[in-house]
């Protein structure tokens, strides 16, 4: 199944929410009834929201030591949808895996098992010294490695012993009903080797790039994986810029560029951007998170003209050929079209 | 100063009464006949969780009067901050007391989390700081740093997210952790600090306290023991120039009448389990467990031989999960216990009662209304300041 991932912003949307400049007030004889009513998170949960209900399957809320607090976040979108999977960025520095897992194992049952972890392993230094992390190097994959190895055990034994280089537990694990949800489906980034060797052990979806070797990288990541008998999907971030003909993004693209924006990623018409997507799909990518400003509109747009493409032509070879891993499958998904809706439903 | 008064939610479900010693909310006994399990309906799922009862509860304690909810934390319960964070924006004034240890998250994480979490509810997060039972329990968690040790860790936790929350740059180096160029980014670094419910009851937590509470907390004691525990505290952080509050957490079981309230303790004592009766066993290094054992001589037979002092009785953990001592009487009695409370320097309290939904409306409206509190403290700072802006 392909499932579609929207990015939520960690540091507000333009003037919404309190990152940037303040919104333009209005003139003193309009009346504004606004002042101290709203807090930057309703902005945050209008962007959840449209997630949700233009059908999106997910959506990320990144690791960002310089925004918005991600569990946080995801805890409040989870609580506030009813379908949709929230992703939460975690990196294995900010807790112990213990703890980690114990904070996921309620938002799992808050949450009817909508939850997925995207684990940062390497942040820039000075960032990750700011953070309180002096771990450098490869050890910092060792102690990802040890982070998942322990959170996973805790999850699935009731006794359950690990006594790492980085962390350790004693008979630790959860009993039930802590335990009765499945494990966050985890999501892991990077083209290294031992980002992969690391994926090949923990991952459900490994996330690459837009100009990343993708055929050589997901066929490295196979082998890796089949090495431990397990499979784990990939996933592409893309950023894109989509209207309904490719004039038109080329002129909004270049309207942003002159702004000083960041590159728009993937520009084009509705039925451009489908057809990439399509071809990504083919070449066995079945997560898609996507990154569009600003969210809520365009949000509402990839939802009304580019999702409805994907869900109708359906990209090459990937509607209903093959399970993510770590989901189960569930009957009143039978008869709709590609959209997978297997995770999502509260149960 | 006002008094400020809490409830306590539980993380964990709930029994139906303290008459029997069996989980009916939540989903912690799944199939016990007439269990109310959140998310399961006719053997199929529902869409609802725990989470649906601790809102209730959450609602409830806010319309019945409490400023708001302690959320326990404990290797077999849901976790405050996921509970906190999921019910942020289902109430409207109700703050939410978030126990934690500080060993089990980094604190420039903790800080992030928390002003995140301010800024969703609009400052309504309060911190309880536990530092831990020791025993198994610790072990469990996946951590191995010992008594005294732990106290000093909060202690330099503590220090750690003070010193990013105004955003930084903060560099330290201390045994337990290091940070170099930290702080909060722009928008986080303007929340309000939480206030700090400190727990513990040996020297080097009352230490530790006295460099970081802003409310030292203890489970309800015999009044005298509390009083002199308070001293203590007291005269530590009086050398250190700051002056803690102090809240105790009590158990409250009240009805119209005494003779009804001690009914419920009698129904609950069928069921304790005789060997029980001996005395209670120490599992960790928790000080406070070990005093609130003393105050009673144990064995017991009989429920009113727990009674250390009127309507404070010392059996709540042999009919629910928790801590031993509580206020059992009539509406008028606990109010008045309370007031006395408040007559030897107690600044607020974590009260709760089982079943936690329908207690917080019984406490709430019957209760609480009843307090005099200030009238009756005579020479303290408070009755000294009252009248002024």
């Amino acid at each position: 199944m392909t499932e579609f991932i929207v990015t939520l912003p960690s540091r507000g949307d333009g003037a919404r929410g309190d990152w940037g400049p303040p919104p333009a007030s209005l003139p003193p004889f309009v009346t504004d009834l606004r002042y101290g009513v709203y807090g930057p998170f309703d902005h945050l949960a209008e962007a959840g929201r449209a997630a949700e209900i233009v059908g999106f399957d997910g959506a990320l809320a990144p690791f960002d030591p310089g925004g918005e607090e991600s569990v946080v976040v995801t805890s409040g979108l989870l609580r506030a949808s009813r379908w949709l999977r929230g992703v939460a960025g975690l990196h294995p520095g900010v807790a112990t895996p213990v703890y980690a897992a114990k904070v996921s194992a309620s938002l799992q049952r808050f949450s009817g098992g909508r939850l997925d972890w995207r684990l940062s392993v390497d942040l820039d230094p000075a960032v990750a010294r700011a953070q309180g992390d002096f771990v450098e190097g490869l050890d910092r994959y060792a102690r990802a490695d040890e982070f998942l190895t322990i959170a996973k055990g805790v999850w699935h034994e009731e006794s359950y012993t690990y006594e790492g280089r980085f962390f350790h537990v004693l008979a630790g694990g959860f009993q039930e009903p802590l335990s009765s949800r499945p494990f966050p489906r985890v999501h892991l980034t990077g083209t290294s080797t031992e980002a992969l060797d690391l994926s090949a052990r923990h991952a459900d979806v490994h996330v690459f790039d837009l100009g990343d070797d993708l055929d050589a990288l997901t066929a490295d990541l196979r082998g890796r994986a089949a090495v431990h008998r397990r499979a784990v999907a990939a996933g592409l971030t893309l950023p894109v810029l989509a209207r309904e003909d490719g004039e038109e993004a080329a002129a909004e693209a270049a309207r942003r560029a002159a702004a000083g924006a960041p590159p728009s990623g993937l520009v084009g018409s509705y039925e451009d951007v489908a057809e990439v997507i399509g071809d990504f799909a083919a070449r066995g990518v079945t997560t898609f998170v996507l990154q569009a400003v600003p969210h809520i509109e365009e949000t509402y747009r990839l939802g009304e003209n580019l999702l409805p493409l994907l869900a109708r032509t359906g990209p090459a070879g990937a509607p209903g050929t093959a399970e993510t891993p770590g989901t189960a499958g569930a009957p009143d998904t039978a008869g709709t079209p590609d959209r997978s809706r297997e995770h999502a439903h509260a149960d | 100063m006002p008094i400020d008064i809490y409830w306590r939610i539980g993380t964990h479900g709930d029994q139906r009464s303290l008459r029997r010693r069996v989980a009916s909310r939540g989903d912690w006994a799944p199939g016990e006949p007439g269990a109310i399990t959140p998310g399961v309906r006719g053997g199929r799922g529902d869409g609802y969780s725990h989470l649906d009862h601790m809102a209730d509860v959450a609602r409830a304690s806010e319309l019945s009067g409490f400023v708001g909810g302690l959320l326990p934390s404990f290797p077999f319960t849901d976790d405050p901050w996921a509970a906190a964070a999921s019910l942020a924006r289902e109430t409207t004034t109700y703050r939410f007391m978030i126990a934690y240890q500080p060993g089990f998250l980094h604190p420039v994480q903790a800080a992030r989390m928390s002003a995140s979490l301010q800024r969703v509810t609009g400052g309504r997060v309060v911190y309880n700081v536990i530092s831990g039972g020791g025993g198994p329990p610790q072990l469990w968690w996946g951590d191995k740093v010992d008594h005294d040790d732990r106290y000093a860790r909060t202690s330099e936790f503590l220090d750690v997210l003070k010193g990013v929350w105004d955003g930084g740059p903060f560099d330290y180096e201390g045994r337990f952790y290091r940070v170099e160029g930290a702080g909060l980014p722009g928008p986080l670094a303007r929340q309000p600090f939480p206030e700090i419910y400190f727990s513990g009851s040996s020297p080097a937590a009352i230490r530790a306290a006295g460099r970081h509470a802003d409310y030292y907390l203890s489970w309800l004691e015999p009044f005298e023991a509390l009083a002199a525990k308070f001293a203590q505290v007291r005269e530590h952080t009086e050398a250190l120039g700051r002056a803690p509050r102090f809240a105790v957490r009590v158990d409250v079981l009240a009805r119209e009448t005494e003779e009804e309230a001690w009914d419920e303790i009698r129904r609950g004592w069928r069921h304790v389990d005789p060997a029980r009766l001996r005395g209670p066993e120490a599992t960790g290094d928790s000080v406070g467990w070990l005093r609130s054992s003393s105050f009673v001589g144990w064995p017991v037979t009989h429920y009113r031989e727990l009674e250390a002092a009127p309507n404070v009785w010392g059996g709540f953990h042999l009919l629910r999960g928790g801590p031993a001592f509580g206020l059992v009487g009539s509406h008028a009695q606990v109010a008045a216990r309370l007031d006395e409370l408040i007559g030897i320097g107690v600044d607020a309290f974590i009260l709760a009662g089982v079943p936690h939904l329908e207690e917080a409306y019984r406490v709430g409206e019957r209760v609480l209304p009843l307090l005099r509190g200030h009238d009756l403290r005579d020479h303290s700072p408070i009755s000294a300041t009252r009248g002024t802006p």
